[in-house]
């Protein structure tokens, strides 16, 4: 049971990460290879700032504020460039150049700060809830989870500037015509994907650390949840995320961590094969 | 005049087999000189491939690290538990893994994946790999690796002989890879590299044409995986990773000029200098290589042969005032020349 709960929660943080990489390839046809090291980048501002005696909350906001900054340097720069282009060649160029991103980024958290660790600890470990014992870290990552999600579809069906990035995810010139500013959306929605990473890498931290090179295996994640879920699909994304967080937790208790990845990665591929537009992608 | 050229066609690879064959003269026998150089001219071989897979039939396969270790560790483990002859085992290796990566190429094909997917599937395929060797421990030994000491051909123990047979690969792969573009595949590789859809519009088996370059390619690598086992003592999941094969083939050929014969040795030999340079920082190796693509793909993306073929036409144009005859094929031998005394 306390197996279950704690994929439950694994794949709300998940989600958080992977809604980025979705939003950012459903909007500018870029998948972003280097979402997992945005994350880890605020995940290391904040644990620096911890060092430095700052409040643990204000620490994390300001994690989370970086992240969103190092996206939109992304996109201004990079992406920029990826975007000049159409098809086929913005497709290509969008992975090489972040899969080169990932690597630079990478190397430099390694090389920089390799003992740099985010860990968050709350006033007690453990909660007696009706007869479960819950730690205390996975109630505030799904806390969290849900208070980022619930701002987002906020955005996304209330406000103009939503509506316009549902607008474009469905057809971009269609947007264009709309009389939608396409690079306007496009840099907002990065910078919210780094927003969102940062907090799911303040939520790593509160599950136990989050170290400096661990922002490919994010990545990876991250790329996992958005093949299954379909590349295109918000509620598609989030059942993969929990699916894929409540399979991850089942199967690591069961049959280790190798066989595990295995089987994840499989998935993916597969699902590639057989459905590219996702598995879960019936949902709008 | 079909005699000339051939000739001009052989002349660069030849001219580059022989400048890379009087390297280990000006490094008196040194062992790390050796080491350094040999697998810089495995870093050429999988360029070459890798030529073929992306620069010709845009076939991104990220799984050159994978196919590699897969014919390391397959004759590796056939030579070790099955007690083959070292050449029967690195035959199997090979055929296997260019069966391996023409089934990749087959369902990539039939199913119609552009470069995106082919990428993202054949990093699946390399993670798999990844993960495989390591929870496979009883074949594989996990993370520490399998000493291939006794297990191959003894290339490990004689550098000398380990650089002239990688050498000798390299140049029949060079010469290999010319034939090819001066058969039906090179005519069917360029409609492919113009638009797919045309070509097969026109009659070309696009299926055909690129599952079998993805099977060469792939027996290429599987091949060089299995004497990189030889010549380096020492198999582990490590060697074999991601960022450890396919960054560096990748940045190799961007470098050297994607689609040019020489281009993969060229960038080869460019990306070793640039390697030693960075080496004594650590981490910072990783930091570079990505830099390095960034700034190649955006900025760089001709390479560096078609550019030298350039000035070199420039150069024939300003002294003679009219364009030189054969001049490719004389322009890319010179820049075999000219990177042989870059390296002295």
């Amino acid at each position: 049971m306390s197996i279950l709960l704690d994929g439950l929660v694994q794949g709300l943080q998940l989600a958080l990460l992977s809604v980025g990489v979705v939003f950012v390839y459903g909007l500018g046809g870029v998948l972003n290879l280097a979402h997992g090291q945005v994350a880890v980048s605020g995940g290391l501002v904040a644990a620096l700032l911890m060092q430095n005696r700052l409040p643990p909350v204000l620490a994390c906001v300001a994690g989370i504020l970086f992240a969103g900054l190092v996206a939109l340097l992304l996109d201004q720069t990079l992406l920029r460039q990826a975007y000049a282009r159409r098809g086929e060649e913005r497709l290509l160029l969008g992975i090489i150049l972040t899969l080169g991103l990932s690597f630079a980024l990478d190397g430099f958290f390694t090389w920089r700060y390799p003992n740099v660790a985010l860990t968050l600890q709350l006033g007690s470990p453990y909660v007696r809830m009706g007869g479960l014992t819950v730690r205390t870290g996975s109630l505030a990552v799904a806390a969290l989870a849900l208070t980022a999600f619930l701002l987002l579809l906020g955005f996304l069906k209330t406000t103009f500037l939503g509506k316009a990035v549902r607008c474009i995810i469905q057809n971009e010139v269609g947007a264009w015509l709309c009389g939608v500013n396409v690079h306007r959306a496009r840099t907002l929605t990065v910078v919210l994907s780094g927003l969102l990473a940062g907090v799911a890498a303040v939520a790593q931290g509160f599950f136990s650390y989050l170290g400096p090179e661990m922002g490919t295996e994010f990545t990876i994640l991250a790329l996992i949840v958005a093949v299954v879920g379909g590349v295109r699909s918000l509620t598609g994304t989030f059942l993969a995320s929990l699916m894929l967080g409540l399979v991850n937790a089942a199967l690591s208790y069961t049959v280790g961590t190798y066989i595990t990845w295995i089987v994840l990665l499989a998935v993916a591929a597969s699902t590639l094969l057989i459905r590219p537009e996702g598995l879960l992608a019936y949902w709008p | 005049m079909n005699g000339r050229r051939l000739l001009s066609h052989a002349v660069p690879v030849l001219g580059t087999g022989m400048a890379l064959a009087v390297v280990p003269l000006f490094l008196g026998g040194s062992p790390y000189g050796l080491r350094i150089t040999s697998l810089m001219l495995i870093l050429a071989i999988y360029a070459v491939a890798f030529n073929l897979l992306f620069g010709h039939t845009r076939q991104l396969f990220l799984c050159v690290g994978a196919l590699a270790g897969l014919g390391a560790y397959a004759s590796v483990i056939l030579v070790r538990d099955l007690r083959l002859s070292p050449f029967l085992a690195t035959a199997l290796a090979t055929v296997g893994v260019g069966l391996v990566g023409g089934i990749l190429s087959y369902v990539g094909v039939r199913r119609g994946l552009g470069v995106l997917f082919v990428g993202i599937i054949t990093v699946a395929v390399s993670l798999i790999f990844h993960n495989l060797l390591l929870g496979l421990r009883q074949y594989t030994n996990g993370e520490t690796g399998i000493s291939t000491r006794g297990l191959g051909f003894g290339l490990g123990e004689t550098p000398e002989r380990a650089y002239y047979v990688l050498l000798a690969v390299l140049v029949l792969s060079l010469g290999g890879y010319q034939l090819l573009m001066r058969s039906r595949y090179g005519l069917a590789f360029r409609a492919l590299e113009d638009d797919e859809l045309n070509a097969e519009l026109s009659g070309i088996d696009v299926t055909r044409y690129k599952v079998g370059t993805a099977i060469l390619a792939s027996a290429l690598i599987g091949l060089t995986g299995a004497l990189y086992a030889d010549v380096n003592g020492f198999i582990s999941p490590a060697v074999f990773a991601l960022g450890h094969v396919d960054i560096p083939v990748l940045i190799a050929l961007l470098l050297g000029g994607m689609g040019t014969t020489l281009g993969p040795v060229v960038g080869a030999v460019g990306f070793t200098l640039v390697d030693e340079l960075v080496r004594p920082f650590g981490q910072l190796t990783v930091l570079t290589y990505g830099i390095l693509l960034i700034v190649l793909f955006l900025i760089f993306r001709e390479g560096m042969v078609p550019l030298g073929i350039q000035l070199f036409l420039k150069l024939g144009r300003a002294l003679s005032g009219r364009v030189p005859r054969e001049a490719e094929g004389a322009a890319e031998g010179s820049v075999g020349g000219s990177e042989s005394t870059q390296r002295g």
